[in-house]
């Protein structure tokens, strides 16, 4: 991990943290539609 | 390790006072207590709930409330209590430990953190709101089963929509702490070195991740079956209630789980402090709790034997079921293990760790108990279910909280509380706890039902011991609210490390009260 504080971002820390967000988020949100929609389509 | 450590930069923070600063603060000690705070304003709500349940039942017939209302009162408590309550308070400790356990100098996203707490304020208000709306409150219970839940009135969209933004909340807040301890660890802190609490923590996150979204899609297809003309769950147009169940239930037991991993986190951190010993068979407790985690998807219809499953699929879940009393098993073996010939002393985070370890493991005895499919037809919907699941929620969940507010308060605030009155809280709680719930065993083997305000003679004696121990129990808990505000105010200033068998970084490495940033210079541990 490079020199982080609250007052300035490492932006490959920063890319690297969204990418890891952005999976979890599709991850969730596959759950929930595909949920739904497997039930509706039966 | 080495010590390093950030300064403390509260002096150069400048930023909005008063209400702005917690409308707008990304700093994860803030948004912790904030979580905190919150929680405790919920527990003291759905203990209100409690009690009004409680007074009904002190005595048998009908005396306060209708039992319209006291359906309502049984299906918010519930909601609250685990939504609004239990949840929020560990997901405060997480913002408040989590950075300044592995490192790190705040959470990953500090302002989606800002978010799913500031989600959960308008979440309760939908449920409060709900008490009030034309055609009353839903009575339908916390698992919010239909088609009752598709006859009821307009409350049960607030409740639905208040359901919808806390797991919005929770799936944030799970993301937000993923990405801080996968990415954002101190050089040398590898997973197999961070305190216990975090591992607990990252393993719910990835269960909250899995299963909040299913809980999400429940619902909504319970909203459109009120509103848009689908029939998933309505019988009348060819849906399925059990689905529900099945749905629900895949959410729910897990979220049993999301509850009480949390709280094993915190123990693990207590025990070994006050034992003077390091925690007995670290990596045992990891696979332990993974082990804990994966089990928990698939066990979800042992809250669903009376429902007519075929024989084969309920001999399965109830060998499914049994087999985690292994690895929780491991896990209490292990606690024990760390306090054999430890230099033990008993201060108030460790009265309530050890009455924890004796009343979970309690809980967990009597689900091993229903987890036996013909006992649980017997069992099923009593008193019995209650008081097992109290023992759970309360006596570990709670009393876990307890213990991790104790233990880390000096290290928030930087002052001590009153240990004489934490002792105190800890004695009268472990004993009103028991004279509530403890008798509910007897009341559900005799055949008490639950959700039903009124009960025949038999059970009278037990209620109305029952009843005692909940009022006695919920005024104690204000004599912690007291506890907390004298220390706040006016309590002794804590010293740098006032637990002698301390050793996660941020007992080692960082200043008591902890700095406002607490690693701006990621520390090396060696």
């Amino acid at each position: 991990m490079q020199d982080v504080s609250d007052h300035g971002e490492d932006p490959r820390q920063r890319t690297r943290n969204l990418r890891t967000g952005l999976i979890l988020a599709v991850v969730a949100l596959t759950f929930f539609v595909g949920f739904i929609a497997r039930r509706f389509f039966q | 390790m080495e010590a390093v450590h950030g300064h403390d930069h509260g002096h150069d923070h400048h930023g909005p006072t008063g209400i702005m600063k917690y409308l707008t603060t990304t700093n994860h000690k803030d948004i912790g207590s904030m979580y905190l705070w919150f929680s405790f304003a919920m527990f003291l709500l759905g203990g209100v709930m409690a009690l009004v349940i409680r007074a009904e039942l002190f005595q048998p017939g009908l005396q306060i409330v209708n039992p319209e209302f006291f359906n309502a009162m049984t299906t918010y408590h519930g909601l609250i209590m685990v939504f609004g309550a239990i949840m929020p308070a560990f997901v405060g400790f997480a913002n408040w430990l989590i950075p300044m356990q592995i490192g790190a100098p705040d959470m990953a996203f500090p302002r989606m953190n800002n978010w799913s707490f500031w989600l959960l304020p308008p979440a309760a208000l939908l449920l409060v709101l709900a008490q009030f709306v034309p055609g009353g409150p839903a009575g339908v219970g916390w698992t919010l089963y239909p088609p009752l839940t598709i006859q009821q009135g307009m409350s049960m969209d607030l409740t639905i929509f208040a359901v919808h933004i806390l797991g919005m909340s929770s799936i944030m807040g799970s993301i937000n702490i993923v990405t801080t301890i996968l990415n954002m660890r101190a050089p040398g802190m590898t997973l197999m070195r961070m305190p216990l609490f975090c591992w607990t923590w990252l393993i719910t996150a990835y269960l909250l991740i899995a299963v909040m979204p299913v809980l999400a899609g429940a619902v909504t297809m319970l909203l459109t079956d009120r509103h848009f003309g689908t029939h998933f769950f309505n019988p009348a147009g060819g849906g399925d209630p059990v689905l529900f169940q099945h749905i629900f239930w895949f959410f729910g037991h897990p979220e049993v789980y999301i509850i009480a991993i949390p709280a094993f986190g915190v123990i693990s951190q207590v025990i070994p402090a006050f034992a003077r010993k390091p925690l007995f068979g670290y990596s045992s407790m990891v696979y332990a709790t993974a082990s804990i985690a994966i089990l928990s998807f698939l066990v979800w219809a042992h809250h669903m034997y009376t429902v007519g499953l075929p024989v084969q699929a309920q001999l399965y879940f109830m060998f499914a079921t049994m087999l985690i009393a292994v690895p929780t098993g491991v896990k209490v073996f292990n606690w024990v293990a760390t306090m054999w010939k430890g230099s033990m002393t008993f201060e108030t985070p460790m009265l309530f760790a050890i009455g924890f370890l004796f009343l979970f493991t309690l809980g967990g005895f009597t689900g091993l108990v229903l987890s036996i499919t013909p006992v649980d037809v017997q069992l099923h919907d009593t008193y019995y279910v209650v008081a097992h699941f109290h023992y759970v929620m309360v006596a570990g969940a709670l009393f876990s909280a307890f213990a991790g507010i104790y233990f880390w308060l000096p290290k928030w605030i930087g002052k001590m509380y009153d240990e004489t009155l934490g002792k105190w809280h800890f004695w009268l709680s472990f004993i009103f706890f028991n004279v509530t719930f403890f008798v509910q065993h007897f009341l559900g083997l005799a055949g008490m039902p639950r959700r039903i305000p009124d009960y025949s003679l038999q059970f009278a004696d037990f209620n109305a011991l029952s009843s005692i121990g909940a009022f006695g129990f919920g005024l104690s808990q204000l004599l912690f609210l007291y506890i907390i505000l004298k220390a706040i105010r006016s309590g002794e200033k804590a010293p740098q490390k006032p637990w002698e068998g301390a050793d996660s970084i941020e007992w080692t490495m960082l200043p008591t009260p902890a700095p406002y940033h607490s690693f701006e210079k990621p520390p090396v541990i060696k």
